[in-house]
């Protein structure tokens, strides 16, 4: 199996906060992970780092067969090549806790944004993707409507096609049901299933441990940014080796 | 009434024509002013959100100095401050004697660079208003410094600006009445000499106030209605 | 540089502070209660609210410069105005730039003062009304302390842009700050020193006010100190 996201110790700080503390990953296709953790573990800015969102101050990241380059300045470390950056972040998908619609565009034009002006790829070829794409998370309908005018489960699956149709090699999720309202959950989950049953590769922060017990190909328990452990979700959730990882579940199901 | 229309009308006693071509005066030399504020502003903004800190202070000592005096200072600056450099640039190029402005340039010169000062803390604070998120998500799908700008800074922010620009208008509007301190004919210019050599001052100076009002309303109506168009996604339907 | 002329420059230039200042404190403390008055009157029906936004849309929408000349030329077109008892105030360029000034002010202090009790959050009231106050005590305790936290930095604007305003003066004779600056360059032709030094002095003054009311606001409010904006 090809390896598609590649992390390999990554370290982060913010200020003296030491985030992320020496994290190795890899995501092969067609895998869906779990990545779960109290809050504050450093979830979010481990995937943050994978488009470079965050630069982490040590390690490397390699998407498909590329690595990012890095240069390491007086002020820290940077990215070397902006291009390149750019060229890797159109090959995934990124989606938000908080949707991050454009808020001036419709639905459609949310969803053809990236692929006709980053891909420079013909519109036309490009809407009726978008609206296969739309059809498929249940929004076809609503292509012409404002983001504000729409609930949040629609919020979130017009922001799931929009990155789907960046053609994504991955997909990665940061607590995509988290802002929203209970009923509206599983409309959301659904359409992330459906994407997990074709194959796709994902990696995806949640608090939905039953969705990621029923979706994810593997789980990972993230706690004061390292990997504490790593294993099938039938492992992790039924029978955790470590304490911390046990601790996490259980206080997770007292409260469900 | 009817002799005070025949002195505002178009007949031959009617200083109309003289009013009408006054009023487009002062309704270019305000857009040629509120342009070039923009320029300013654009600039002014984005110093103080991605320069360094020199230019950062200089940007903000802009906006203090520029907003901190009178306008019809800065006009007199201009105008007086100006004519006497281009006199004095004269002379060292064998020009003899007083060289002075085009009361035009000069108006749209200082009123520009004030109204670019307040354009800058428009700019600004509709920059910092765009959701962190969706410069994020933009960022994210790979765009580049040049397309996130076009795409999603300027269209977002411009929006949000709208209103706080149709008020740098109105403003501009409004100050481009203190040009007349430099003799160019814009429309308080021609009710100046209006009032002043058919004695009826207070009908030249009413009428003024109302050609006034005229184009503060409209203009203000045709910003209205922009920000209605562009901002239909804001609201609930 | 010549630092004689500068010195001498700045001396006659603060010699004409005094004029500025009177100007702006004096409209600025008629407009005020010409606000309040226009507040009132705003609240008392729906004619008066009808008068006052006739009011507020003229003064706002037509320049301070025009209604200054609307008043001091144009008054006297009337012999009615002349023959009456205001015709002494009328004929001075002082009253009239104040008269001017302070109706401007006006209309702006009396939308500031609407936005300030627009914004008083409706629950606030309603806390206060379950609490049992009376409709004294809920405007007392409550709703004014409120809107004034809210009206009062954008009036520190408008006493600014007030204090810049009184530069209009100067057009009909009155020889305050810019009117000074304006006499010296003709004597000096030295226009560039002579305007900077005056604008340095309007930016003095401003940031003295600026800080005042800053400190206003501090001591009127202490339940807002140190909640970011
Ligand atoms: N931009 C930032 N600046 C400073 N601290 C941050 C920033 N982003 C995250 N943090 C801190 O880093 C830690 C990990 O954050 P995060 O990765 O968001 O955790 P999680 O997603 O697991 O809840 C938290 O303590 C958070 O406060
Ligand atoms: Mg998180």
């Amino acid at each position: 199996m090809t390896d598609v996201v590649t992390l390999r110790d990554l370290h982060k700080s913010f200020g003296p906060l030491k985030v992320l503390d020496g994290i190795s990953l890899t995501a092969r296709a067609g895998e869906t992970i779990a990545i779960i953790g109290a809050s504050g573990s450093g979830k979010s800015t481990m995937l943050r780092c994978i488009p470079l969102l965050e630069v982490p101050e040590r390690g490397d990241i390699t998407i498909g067969d590329e690595t990012i380059r890095m240069n390491t300045a007086r002020g820290g470390r940077a990215p070397a090549d902006s291009a390149q950056v750019n060229r890797l972040r159109g090959q995934l998908g990124f989606v938000f806790q908080s949707f991050n619609l454009w808020a001036h565009m419709t639905v459609l034009e949310n969803v053809i944004e990236a692929p006709v002006h980053v891909h420079k790829r013909p519109r036309n070829e490009v809407v009726d993707e978008a609206m296969a794409l739309l059809e498929k998370v249940g929004l076809a309908e609503k292509c012409e409507a404002y983001p504000a005018h729409l609930s949040g489960g629609q919020q979130q699956r017009a922001a799931i096609a929009r990155a789907l149709a960046m053609r994504p090699k991955a997909l990665l999720f940061d607590e995509p049901t988290s802002a929203l309202d209970p009923e509206l959950v599983g409309e959301v989950l659904g359409v992330i299933k459906g994407l997990a049953e074709e194959g796709r590769t994902m990696l995806i922060v949640t608090h939905e441990m039953g969705f990621a017990a029923e979706v994810a190909s593997r789980a990972i328990f993230l706690h004061a940014g390292r990997i504490e452990e790593e294993g099938s979700p039938r492992q992790i959730f039924a029978e955790p080796t470590s304490d911390r990882t046990r601790q996490f579940i259980r206080r997770y199901l007292e409260r469900a | 009434m009817q002799a005070y229309f025949s002195l505002i009308g178009f007949g031959p006693q009617g200083w109309g024509a003289q009013l009408a071509w006054a009023t487009l005066m002062t309704l270019s030399v305000s857009v040629a002013a509120f342009a070039t504020g923009t320029v300013f502003g654009v600039a002014g903004a984005w110093a103080k959100l991605s320069g360094g800190p020199v230019l950062r202070g200089l940007a903000d000592a802009y906006t203090t100095v520029l907003r901190g005096i009178p306008d019809l200072l800065v006009i007199y600056l201009f105008y007086f401050g100006g004519s006497a450099l281009l006199t004095r640039l004269g002379t060292l190029m064998g020009h003899d004697g007083f060289l002075g402005l085009n009361g035009f340039v000069v108006g749209m010169l200082a009123i520009g660079v004030v109204s670019g000062a307040y354009q800058t803390e428009v700019m600004r604070a509709a920059y910092l208003a765009i959701p962190r998120g969706e410069i994020e998500a933009a960022r994210a799908v790979g765009m580049g410094r040049a397309l996130m700008l076009r795409r999603i800074v300027a269209p977002r922010g411009l929006r949000i600006a709208l209103p706080g620009l149709g008020n740098v208008w109105q403003q501009v509007l409004k100050e481009s009445a203190l040009i007349s301190v430099t003799g160019m004919v814009e429309l308080l210019r021609q009710i100046h000499i209006a009032a002043g050599s058919t004695r009826l001052p207070f009908d030249f100076y009413a009428t003024g106030a109302a050609l006034f009002l005229l184009l503060t309303t409209i203009t203000s109506l045709l910003f209205r209605g922009a920000e209605r168009r562009t901002q239909r996604h804001e609201r609930a339907r | 540089m010549d630092l004689a002329f500068l010195g001498e420059t700045l001396l006659r230039l603060a010699s004409a502070i005094p004029t500025t200042l009177e100007l702006a404190f004096v409209s600025v403390s008629i407009g005020l209660a010409l606000a309040l008055l226009l507040a009132l009157l705003r609240a008392s029906s729906v004619i008066g609210a009808a008068c006052v936004r006739a009011y507020v849309f003229v003064f706002r929408g037509s320049p301070l410069l025009v209604q200054i000349f609307l008043i001091y030329y144009g008054l006297g077109q009337f012999d009615a105005v002349r023959e009456s008892f205001l015709w002494p105030f009328l004929r001075r360029p002082w009253w009239c730039a104040i008269l001017a000034l302070a109706l401007n002010t006006a209309a702006y202090g009396s939308e500031i003062i609407r936005g300030g009790l627009a914004a008083v959050p409706a629950g606030s009231i309603e806390a206060g009304r379950v609490a049992g106050m009376s409709r004294f005590t809920l405007y007392r305790r409550i709703v004014l302390p409120l809107a004034l936290r809210q009206a009062l930095p954008a009036y520190g604007s408008e006493i600014i842009i007030m204090v810049k305003s009184t530069s209009l003066a100067s057009i009909i004779t009155i020889t305050e700050l810019t009117g000074t600056a304006r006499q010296i360059v003709s004597d000096s032709f030295r226009a560039i020193e002579v305007f900077v030094c005056a604008g340095l002095i309007y930016l003095a003054i401003n940031f003295v006010l600026t800080r005042a009311v800053l400190l206003l606001e501090r001591t009127l409010t202490p339940h807002a100190r140190g909640v970011p904006r």
